[in-house]
C-alpha cells in the first residue's frame, strides 16, 4: 500500500493532465469519506416513501387507449407501476382496473409504442394516446463512460434496438447487426457454423493496425461479440464520429460498439423462454458436368493432344463410357454437403425490487453445419445484478460464462490447398467413386480432373478437430452519489479466456499420410483486467445544463500459450491423445503483456435545450509503442443546434425535431502486437536446421526484428456534419451524416533493403483518407390497424490511400496455391482505394475475322484476347491494369415490419453494390480441369458467341509456327476473365410471427407467447457465379478482400421458433 | 440503515478505494518474456552455434528444402522452360536469403571477435566456432558475387538502416571470401564426430576455396594466376585422402552415402524438417507427381548412354514403363532421379529427407583437372587420371567407345571443354551448371537455338533487387536492367 501511495505522487510527474485528474479523484474521495463519516445526509430516510403502505383500499380507474390518429388500440398492457397487477384493453381500447390506494402511477405499454407512466393522483378516469416509438428523443442513449438523452447528443451515434434484433431468430449479434444501420459494413467472411464476420465502421483506416471496431460490453472493453447471447442485450449503440469515439482515445479510430446487457424491471419476476430450430441447406450449388458428358468431353480433349508427334489414346474406354451412361457418376457436392440443423434455446429470469434488479439467463446453441463434420455449440450463462446499498451508493455485477466449440474441416488453407474440401469437392471429376472396392477412400486418377488433390470426403470427415474456448467475464462496479449531481463510479472488470485448439490428421488424410499421422495440441490463456474510475458531475442551472465526466482508466492484458506439433505416430488410432507415441514433435510457447493507462475529461454543455457543446480530451499511454513515444493525446469537440427549439419551429405541426451537428476530433489506433519496437531474435521452426546432420533439427536463433524506439500511435482526424430530423411526431425520421477521415502515421511494416537481413520494421508511415455519406430514413407509412414500420439506410464510403511511405504501392499475392498466381494481384496504391485488383484485361476471344491480328500475338481465332495496353505487340507486365475492386461502392439495408392484429411480418433486404470478386475456382473448373458444364459450349467458327476458348488440335497448332506473345510468367490467372461483378441484393431474412392475444394468455397464465417462422438467405439477386457474393473470403486482411478463396459457403435457412414470457 | 454501520462500511471501503483509484499499477515499459534481443545473446557456445543453424535455414529454404529456386536457374541448358529472359525481379528471393544468412552470422562473428565468451571457452573452441561462421559467410558471399557481381559487403552489425552502403568491387568481395575460407581451412577439423557429421570439414573449406580460385581465374576476373592456387587447393583434398568417389554410380546419392565418402558438404535434410516434396521431381504417374522440375528433353537426349544415365535420370516409372510410353512424363523426356532415393511408399506419402549436395569429391577431381590443364597449358596425366576416375565410374568400369576416357593427346582447349562437359553431366541439377556457363561465357553457345536470340551479355549478372535500389540510392543497377 505504501508503495502504491508513493507511486501516486512520483510516477508520470511529467504528465500534468494526469496529475490534475488524480487530484480530482482524491478530492472526490475525500468528499465521499467526509460525507459518509459524518453520518450521510441520505442515510436517514431510507424507510419512507412507497413502502409506507396502509390497509388496501381499492380505487377503480377506467379509460380508453387510442393511437395518435384516434383509433382505439386493443391489447395494450396496463400495470400498476412497480407491481405485477394489471390488465389489457379490450377490442374498443377500453380498460378498467382496481388500483390500491396510494399507487403512484399506471404503466401503459404496447409493442412498437412508447411505454408511458401516468401519475394517478386523484384521477379515476385516464385516457391515453399512445405514441409510436420512433426515435424517442428522451430515450437514454449509452455513450462512452456515461449516458445521455438522445436529444442532447452532439455526435453521430446509431442505436439498434433489441426488439429489432430479436424479432428474427438471432444466434449471433454481429450477424444480426448486418443491414440495420448506416456506416456499419458487415461481411460474413465464412458460412461455417460459428464462423467469422468482419465489421467495419466508416471504411478502412489502417493497413496493419487492424480495422476492427472496439467492442465495449457493460463498460468492459475488448469484449467478444460472437460469443454474446443476443437475448441478453438491452441496447446497442454504435459510435461513429470523433466526438463520440475520441473518449476512447487510442482505441476509438475504428468506431466503437457499446453493448449494455439486460437487468430486470420492477414487478414480479419474469421468465422468458424461447426455442427455435433451423433447417439449413447449401444456398447454391456450383454446376458440374454429369459423368456421361464428362467422359466424352475428356476423350475428345485427349484426341486433340497430337503435339510433338503424340498419338493420343482415349482416357475412357467404351466400356467405361457405357458404365457411366448406365450408372451415372459422383456428385461431389452432394457427398460433402448435408442438411444442417440448428437449435437454440434460451431461458432468462429477471425482476426487480426497490433495492435490487437482477437478470439471470442461459443459452444453448447447437449448430450442425451443412458441410459434413462441421459443428458449433455454445453454452452461455449470465448473471446481472444491481443493488442500491444505501441511498448514496449502489453496486452492480455482471458475470458471464461461455463455452464455445467450433469445428469445421479446414477451408482456410491451414493444411495446404490440396486437401481443402470446399475448394476440392466441386473440382473432382464425376467419374471418381467415393470409395474403392475395399472401402478405402478413392484416389483421383491422373490424366484428367484434379488428381493433385485429396479425396474431398476424406479431407472433411477424417480430421479430428476439438477446440473449445472458455470465457469468463466478470465486471463489478460501485457507484457513489457524493452530492447532488456528483457521482463517482469505480469499475473493475476481468476477462479470462482459455482457448484450446487440438486437431489430428490420421493416415486417411493427406497430411496424415505424408507425416504418418499429424496433429497439434494448442493451449492459450488470455487475461485482461480493466479498472475504470468515472467521476460525473451533472447539473442544471436555469437554462444551463452541464455534464462533466472525468476518467482514469488502466488496462492490463496478458496472454500465453503453448503448442505441440507432432507427427509420425506409431498408433494412428490414438492420435494426439497419445503424444508419447509420436516420433516427431516441435514444441513452442509464447507469452506477452500489454498495458494501457489513460486519463480523460469531457464536458457537455447545453444552453436552453438549443445549443449543445461537447469537448473531450484523452491522454493514453500504451506499452506497445517505442520508449520515446508511449503517450498519445486525443482531443475532440462538437457543436449541435436544435433548430426545432427555436421560436419559428417550436410549434411547427410538421417538424418535431431538427438538429444540426458538427464535430471534429482525433482518435488513435494501437492495434499492433506488443514488442514491435524492440529488436528481436527469432527461434523455432523457421530458424532451425539440422546443422549436425542428425535426424532432429538443431535449434537456431536468428535476427528477426530491428528496434524502432520512435514507434507511435496511428491517428485519425475526423470531421462530421450531420442532421437529425423528425417529422409528424416521429412518424418520419431521417439522419444524414457526411464525414471525412484522414489517418496518418499508419502503423505499417516499412520495407528495408534486402541486404539488411530483416525484411521490414513496423513504423509510422503512410496515410489514408475515407469520406462518406450516410442516410437513414425511417417511419411509419401505415399506422392504423395495419401498421408498417420501415427504415432504409444507405452508406457510401470512398477510400483513398494518400501515402505509403517509401513505397508507391504494396502488392499482395493471395496465398492460396494452385491458382497460377505467381505474382502480386491485390495492391494498395497511392491515390487509389483499397481492394484494387491488378492484372490483364481480357477482351473475350479472337473472332474468325481477326485471324491475322490473333496470329501476331501467337494466337488463333477462338483463343483468349487481351488488351495490349502499350500496343507493343505483346502482352507482358507493362500491359497490366486495374481490373476490379473488392469493396462495394455503396451498401443499402432496408428493414420492414408489418403488424396486423396479432400477426407480424418483418423482413430485411440488404444490398452491396459495385464490388468485384476474383473467382479463383473458375480458373481450374473452366480450363485444365474442365468440369463446369459451361465448357461444353466452347468456341468454334460456327459458335463464335462463346467465352470458352476453342479446342484446337495440337498438331495443327504446332504447324502454324506461332510465336507466343502472351508473357504472363507464372501469373496467367491474373486476368479480368475471372473477375466478376459481385454486387447483390439479398432478402436476408423474412419472419412471420403470431403473438397470442392477451385474453388467451391470461387463461394460461402467460404474459406473452409468440410463434414464428423465419427464412434466411432465401433470395439473392447477383451476377456472381461462385458459391456466394458475400461469403467468399476467410481472409481478415483488408488489403486482399475481393478474392474468392473457397470459403465455407452460406446456407439457406428455415427456422421455426416459439418465445414465452410468464 | 443505522448510522454506525455506515461509518464502518465506509472505513472498510477505504482501502478498496485506494486500490482502485491509484493508477500506475500498469507497467508501460516493455520487458519481453518469450524472446530475446541480439544485445544479450551470443554469450556461450550453444548460443553461437544456434546462429549457424539459423543462417543455414535461411538459405536452405530456397536452395534445398522447397527447391523452387530452380526457377532462378532454369535459363541454363539443363532445365526445361529456360528462356534467357531475365526479368527485373529475378533472383530477389535468393538475394534476400543470403543476406539474411549473413545477418545471422555477423553478430556471432562480432561477439567472437570481442571475446564475449571470455574465459568460458578455450581459444581452440573459439577458433572452431569462428571457422564455421566464416565458412558459411564465405559460401553466402560466393553465391552473391557470382550472381550479382559487386554487392554490398556487410561484415559487422552496424546501424545499417540509417547508414548508407554501396556495392563493393568484386575484388573486395573475393578478398573477404578468401580470407574467411583461409581461416576455415586452418581451423576446421579434418572430420567431425558422427553426432556432428553434417558440419563443414577442412576439406569442404578447401574445395570451396579451390572453386573460388577457379572462378577468379575465369570470367569476369580472368585472373589466370589463380589456376595454380585452385589446383593446389584441390590437390590438397585429393592428397589428404579423407574423401573418395563412391564405387558404383547408382549409389552416389543413396542415404548411406549422405555424409561420405563422396559427399563433402550438403544442405542437410532431416525427417524433422523434410526437404522438398518429391512430387516436384516426379511425373504424374508416380506418387501423383507434379513434374515441375525436369530436364530439358534436348539436353536429356544428349546425355550419353552409360550407367550414369540410369543413375541420374529418371527413365521409367515404378512399374518399369519407360518415359516415352508414360503420359505422366508430359514434357516428353526423362525426369531427374538424383533426389528421389526414397522408397515408393515414402514418395507416395510426399516424404523426402534427401540431402542436397553442395560440395562433393567428384567436383574436387574436376576442379583439379581443369586447373591442372590450364597451369600446364595442356592435359597432364594427373589431370586425365582425375577426370577418368569419374568417366570410368560413369561407364560402369567398362570401356565405352561412345564415351571414352580422356588422354594427354588432347589439346588444352579440347581437354578444357571435355572437363566442363563432364561437370555438366556429373554435377547436373546440383545448381552448378549456371555458374560454369557464366564463368566460361558459354551461355549463348549452349542455349538451344530458339532462345539464343534472347541472349545478351547482360544475362551473366542478375538485376539488383529494385526494392534495395529504391531504398538506397547509392546502389547502382547491373547493365541491362531497370532502375527503381
Amino acid at each position: 500500500m505504501k508503495k502504491k501511495l508513493k507511486l501516486l505522487f512520483t510516477s508520470h510527474l511529467h504528465d500534468r493532465f494526469g496529475l490534475i485528474m488524480r487530484f480530482c479523484f482524491l478530492a472526490g474521495l475525500l468528499v465521499t469519506l467526509q460525507l459518509s463519516a459524518s453520518g450521510s445526509i441520505y442515510a436517514t430516510d431510507s424507510n419512507s416513501g412507497a413502502n409506507d403502505v396502509l390497509a388496501p383500499q381499492q380505487v377503480k380507474i377506467t379509460g380508453t387507449v387510442t393511437g395518435s390518429d384516434g383509433t382505439p388500440i386493443p391489447g395494450v398492457n396496463i400495470v400498476i407501476t412497480g407491481t405485477a397487477l394489471g390488465t389489457v384493453t379490450d377490442a374498443a381500447g377500453k380498460y378498467s382496473i382496481e388500483v390500491p390506494r396510494g399507487s403512484k402511477s399506471l404503466r401503459f405499454s404496447f409493442i412498437g409504442m412508447e411505454t408511458q407512466d401516468i401519475n394517478i393522483g386523484t384521477l379515476t378516469h385516464i385516457d391515453v394516446t399512445m405514441v409510436e416509438s420512433g426515435i424517442g428523443l428522451n430515450e437514454v442513449v449509452v455513450t462512452g463512460y456515461g449516458t445521455a438523452k438522445r436529444s442532447d447528443l452532439t455526435g453521430s451515434v446509431s442505436s439498434v434496438k433489441t426488439e429489432e434484433l430479436l424479432r428474427l431468430p438471432t444466434q449471433r449479434v454481429d450477424q444480426a447487426l448486418q443491414g440495420r444501420t448506416t456506416g456499419v459494413f458487415i461481411l460474413n467472411t465464412d458460412g461455417s457454423p460459428g464462423g467469422n464476420t468482419m465489421i467495419r465502421i466508416r471504411g478502412l483506416n489502417s493497413i496493419n493496425g487492424g480495422n476492427e471496431p472496439l467492442i465495449v460490453i457493460d463498460g468492459l472493453q475488448g469484449g467478444n461479440i460472437n460469443s454474446l447471447n443476443p437475448n441478453d442485450i438491452a441496447s446497442m449503440e454504435i459510435l461513429k464520429d470523433a466526438s463520440a469515439t475520441a473518449i476512447y482515445g487510442s482505441r476509438g479510430a475504428n468506431g466503437v460498439i457499446l453493448i449494455t446487457t439486460k437487468l430486470g424491471k420492477k414487478g414480479k419476476p419474469v421468465i422468458d423462454a424461447g426455442y427455435n430450430i433451423g433447417i439449413q441447406n447449401l444456398a447454391r450449388k456450383l454446376p458440374v458436368m454429369n459423368a456421361s458428358d464428362y467422359v466424352r468431353y475428356w476423350n475428345f480433349r485427349r484426341s486433340l493432344d497430337t503435339g510433338q508427334g503424340n498419338i493420343p489414346t482415349p482416357i475412357f474406354t467404351d466400356a467405361e463410357i457405357d458404365y457411366y451412361d448406365k450408372n451415372g457418376g459422383t456428385d461431389w457436392q452432394d457427398v460433402v454437403y448435408q442438411t444442417g440443423i440448428l437449435q437454440n434455446s434460451n431461458l432468462a429470469i429477471s425482476g426487480a425490487t426497490d433495492q435490487l434488479k437482477y437478470m439471470v439467463s442461459g443459452n444453448y446453441l447447437d449448430h450442425e453445419g451443412i458441410l459434413v463434420n462441421s459443428k458449433y455449440t455454445r453454452i452461455s450463462l449470465r448473471a446481472n445484478l444491481s443493488a442500491d446499498v444505501t441511498k448514496w451508493c449502489d453496486f452492480g455485477l455482471n458475470y458471464a460464462y461461455t463455452k464455445e466449440i467450433y469445428k469445421s474441416p479446414t477451408f482456410k488453407n491451414e493444411v495446404g490447398w490440396t486437401s481443402e474440401v470446399v475448394n476440392n469437392a466441386p473440382r473432382w471429376a464425376p467419374t471418381e467413386p467415393v470409395y474403392d472396392e475395399n472401402g478405402n477412400y478413392w484416389k483421383h486418377r491422373s490424366g484428367y480432373g484434379a488428381p493433385d488433390t485429396w479425396n474431398p470426403l476424406a479431407s472433411a470427415m477424417e480430421p479430428v478437430i476439438d477446440n473449445p474456448t472458455y470465457r469468463n467475464n466478470a465486471n463489478l462496479f460501485l457507484n457513489f452519489k457524493i452530492v447532488k449531481g456528483l457521482s463517482l463510479k469505480i469499475q473493475g472488470g476481468a476477462q479470462f479466456t482459455n482457448g484450446y485448439y487440438n486437431d489430428y490428421y490420421n493416415a486417411k488424410t493427406l497430411q496424415g499420410l505424408q507425416y504418418n499421422g499429424y496433429g497439434n495440441v494448442n493451449k492459450n490463456l488470455y487475461e485482461r483486467y480493466q479498472n475504470t474510475n468515472i467521476l460525473t458531475y451533472d447539473n442544471t442551472f436555469g437554462e444551463h445544463h452541464i455534464t462533466f465526466t472525468g476518467v482514469v482508466e488502466q488496462v492490463a492484458e496478458e496472454g500465453k500459450g503453448s503448442n505441440i506439433e507432432a507427427w509420425d505416430f506409431l498408433v494412428d488410432q490414438l492420435g494426439i491423445d497419445n503424444l508419447g507415441g509420436a516420433n516427431g514433435k516441435i514444441t513452442s510457447s509464447w507469452h506477452d503483456k500489454r498495458s494501457l493507462l489513460s486519463y480523460m475529461g469531457r464536458l457537455n454543455y447545453v444552453w436552453k435545450d438549443k445549443y449543445l457543446v461537447t469537448l473531450s480530451y484523452r491522454a493514453d499511454a500504451s506499452s506497445v509503442f517505442g520508449k520515446d513515444n508511449k503517450w498519445g493525446f486525443f482531443p475532440s469537440g462538437s457543436l449541435a443546434w436544435r433548430i426545432s427549439q427555436e421560436g419559428f419551429l417550436r410549434d411547427s405541426p410538421i417538424v418535431s425535431d431538427l438538429k444540426l451537428r458538427v464535430s471534429y476530433g482525433i482518435t488513435g489506433n494501437q492495434g499492433i502486437s506488443p514488442y514491435q519496437s524492440l529488436a528481436s531474435l527469432g527461434s523455432g521452426e523457421d530458424y532451425s536446421y539440422p546443422w549436425n546432420g542428425q535426424a532432429t533439427t538443431d535449434i537456431g536463433f536468428g535476427i528477426a526484428g530491428i528496434a524502432n524506439p520512435e514507434l507511435k500511435w496511428e491517428s485519425t482526424a475526423q470531421t462530421d456534419i450531420g442532421v437529425d430530423l423528425s417529422m409528424f411526431k416521429g412518424r418520419l425520421t431521417a439522419t444524414i451524416d457526411v464525414y471525412k477521415k484522414v489517418t496518418d502515421d499508419l502503423l505499417m511494416p516499412r520495407t528495408l533493403p534486402g541486404y539488411i537481413g530483416v525484411s521490414s520494421v513496423i513504423d509510422n508511415v503512410g496515410s489514408i483518407q475515407n469520406q462518406g455519406l450516410e442516410v437513414m430514413i425511417g417511419g411509419d407509412p401505415l399506422a392504423g390497424k395495419l401498421r408498417w414500420n420501415t427504415s432504409l439506410n444507405f452508406t457510401l464510403n470512398r477510400n483513398k490511400i494518400l501515402d505509403l511511405g517509401p513505397d508507391e504501392r504494396i502488392g499482395y499475392r493471395p496465398s492460396y496455391g494452385g491458382y497460377s498466381l505467381g505474382s502480386n494481384f491485390m495492391f494498395l496504391q497511392v491515390g487509389e482505394p483499397f481492394g484494387l485488383m491488378n492484372g490483364w484485361k481480357w477482351l473475350g476471344l479472337w473472332g474468325v475475322d481477326e485471324d491475322a491480328e490473333a496470329r501476331s500475338y501467337g494466337q488463333l481465332p477462338g483463343m483468349n484476347k487481351y488488351w495490349d495496353k502499350d500496343n507493343d505487340g505483346d502482352i507482358d507486365n507493362n500491359d497490366r491494369t486495374t481490373i476490379g475492386n473488392g469493396y462495394p461502392k455503396y451498401t443499402i439495408g432496408w428493414t420492414n415490419l408489418f403488424t396486423y392484429s396479432n400477426f407480424e411480418l418483418s423482413f430485411l433486404i440488404i444490398s452491396y453494390q459495385g464490388n468485384d470478386l476474383f473467382n479463383t475456382m473458375r480458373i481450374r473448373r473452366e480450363t485444365y480441369e474442365a468440369n463446369d458444364p459451361k465448357v461444353l459450349d466452347y468456341w468454334t467458327p460456327e459458335n463464335q458467341d462463346s467465352d470458352i476458348p476453342a479446342l484446337y488440335d495440337g498438331k495443327y497448332v504446332e504447324e502454324q509456327n506461332l510465336i507466343n506473345k502472351l508473357i504472363f510468367g507464372n501469373s496467367s490467372g491474373a486476368t479480368s476473365q475471372w473477375v466478376e461483378d459481385a454486387s447483390f441484393i439479398r432478402l436476408k431474412t423474412i419472419t412471420m410471427a403470431y403473438s397470442m392475444s392477451q385474453k388467451l394468455l391470461s387463461k394460461i397464465g402467460f404474459t406473452k407467447a409468440r410463434f414464428y417462422v423465419s427464412g434466411t438467405n432465401l433470395l439473392t439477386f447477383t451476377k456472381y457465379t461462385g458459391y456466394d457474393p458475400e461469403v467468399a473470403q476467410f481472409t481478415n486482411s483488408d488489403a486482399t478482400i475481393g478474392v474468392d478463396l473457397s470459403s465455407y459457403p452460406p446456407a439457406k435457412t428455415w427456422t421455426f421458433g416459439i418465445d414465452f414470457t410468464f | 440503515m443505522k448510522k454506525g454501520k455506515t461509518s464502518i462500511l465506509n472505513l472498510g471501503l477505504l482501502p478498496v478505494f485506494l486500490l482502485l483509484l491509484l493508477p500506475g499499477c500498469v507497467e508501460l515499459e516493455e520487458k519481453p518474456m518469450d524472446f530475446t534481443g541480439p544485445d544479450n545473446f551470443y554469450r556461450n557456445l550453444s548460443q553461437i552455434e544456434s546462429a549457424f543453424a539459423s543462417s543455414m535455414q535461411r538459405i536452405y529454404q530456397y536452395w534445398g528444402a522447397y527447391s523452387y529456386t530452380y526457377y532462378n536457374f532454369q535459363d541454363d541448358d539443363q532445365y526445361d522452360y529456360g528462356e534467357l529472359v531475365i526479368e527485373d525481379n529475378h533472383g530477389e528471393d535468393l538475394w534476400t536469403s543470403h543476406y539474411q544468412s549473413i545477418a545471422d552470422l555477423n553478430p556471432a562473428i562480432k561477439a567472437l571477435n570481442e571475446n564475449v565468451l571470455g574465459g568460458s571457452a578455450t581459444q581452440e573452441e573459439i577458433d572452431l566456432l569462428m571457422a564455421q561462421a566464416k565458412f558459411v559467410r564465405a559460401f553466402n558471399y560466393f553465391s552473391l558475387v557470382r550472381l550479382w557481381g559487386p554487392v554490398p559487403l556487410i561484415t559487422e552489425t552496424t546501424d545499417l538502416v540509417a547508414g548508407e552502403i554501396t556495392r563493393a568491387p568484386i575484388t573486395e568481395v573475393y578478398a573477404l571470401i578468401e580470407s574467411d575460407l583461409q581461416f576455415a581451412v586452418n581451423n576446421l577439423p579434418v572430420s567431425w564426430p558422427s553426432e556432428k557429421i553434417g558440419r563443414p570439414s577442412k576439406d569442404a573449406a578447401r574445395t570451396l576455396l579451390a572453386k573460388v580460385y577457379i572462378t577468379m581465374a575465369t570470367a569476369p576476373m580472368n585472373d589466370a594466376t589463380q589456376y595454380v592456387k585452385a589446383r593446389d587447393m584441390a590437390k590438397q583434398v585429393m592428397d589428404a585422402g579423407n574423401y573418395s568417389l563412391v564405387q558404383n554410380v547408382e549409389d552416389v546419392f543413396k542415404f548411406e552415402n549422405a555424409y561420405g565418402p563422396e559427399m563433402i558438404w550438403s544442405f542437410n535434410a532431416s525427417p524433422d524438417d523434410p526437404a522438398t516434396e518429391p512430387q516436384i521431381w516426379l511425373p504424374g504417374s508416380m506418387a501423383d507427381g507434379w513434374g515441375d522440375i525436369h530436364p530439358d528433353p534436348i539436353w536429356a537426349a544428349a546425355f550419353p548412354d552409360q550407367p550414369r544415365r540410369n543413375a541420374y535420370l529418371l527413365l521409367e516409372n515404378f512399374d518399369g514403363v519407360p518415359w516415352n510410353e508414360d503420359p505422366g512424363f508430359y514434357w516428353n523426356g526423362p525426369g531427374i532421379k538424383k533426389f528421389i532415393y526414397e522408397s515408393r511408399e515414402d514418395l507416395e506419402r510426399y516424404f523426402s529427407a534427401q540431402n542436397y549436395p553442395v560440395i562433393r569429391y567428384a567436383d574436387v577431381l574436376l576442379l583439379f583437372a581443369e586447373a591442372e590443364n590450364m597451369v600446364n597449358n595442356g592435359p597432364t596425366q594427373a589431370a586425365c587420371n582425375a577426370v577418368n576416375q569419374i568417366i570410368d565410374r560413369a561407364n560402369g568400369y567398362v570401356d565405352n567407345p561412345n564415351y571414352p576416357k580422356l588422354t594427354t593427346a588432347l589439346s588444352k582447349e579440347a581437354f578444357d571443354a571435355a572437363v566442363i562437359n563432364e561437370r555438366n553431366l556429373e554435377l547436373c541439377f546440383e545448381y552448378d551448371r549456371w555458374y560454369d556457363l557464366c564463368r566460361k561465357r558459354l551461355l549463348y553457345e549452349k542455349s538451344v537455338p530458339e532462345i539464343q536470340q534472347n541472349f545478351t551479355e547482360d544475362d551473366y549478372l542478375w538485376p539488383i533487387p529494385i526494392n534495395d535500389m529504391r531504398l538506397n540510392s547509392l546502389l547502382t543497377q547491373n547493365p541491362g536492367y531497370a532502375g527503381p
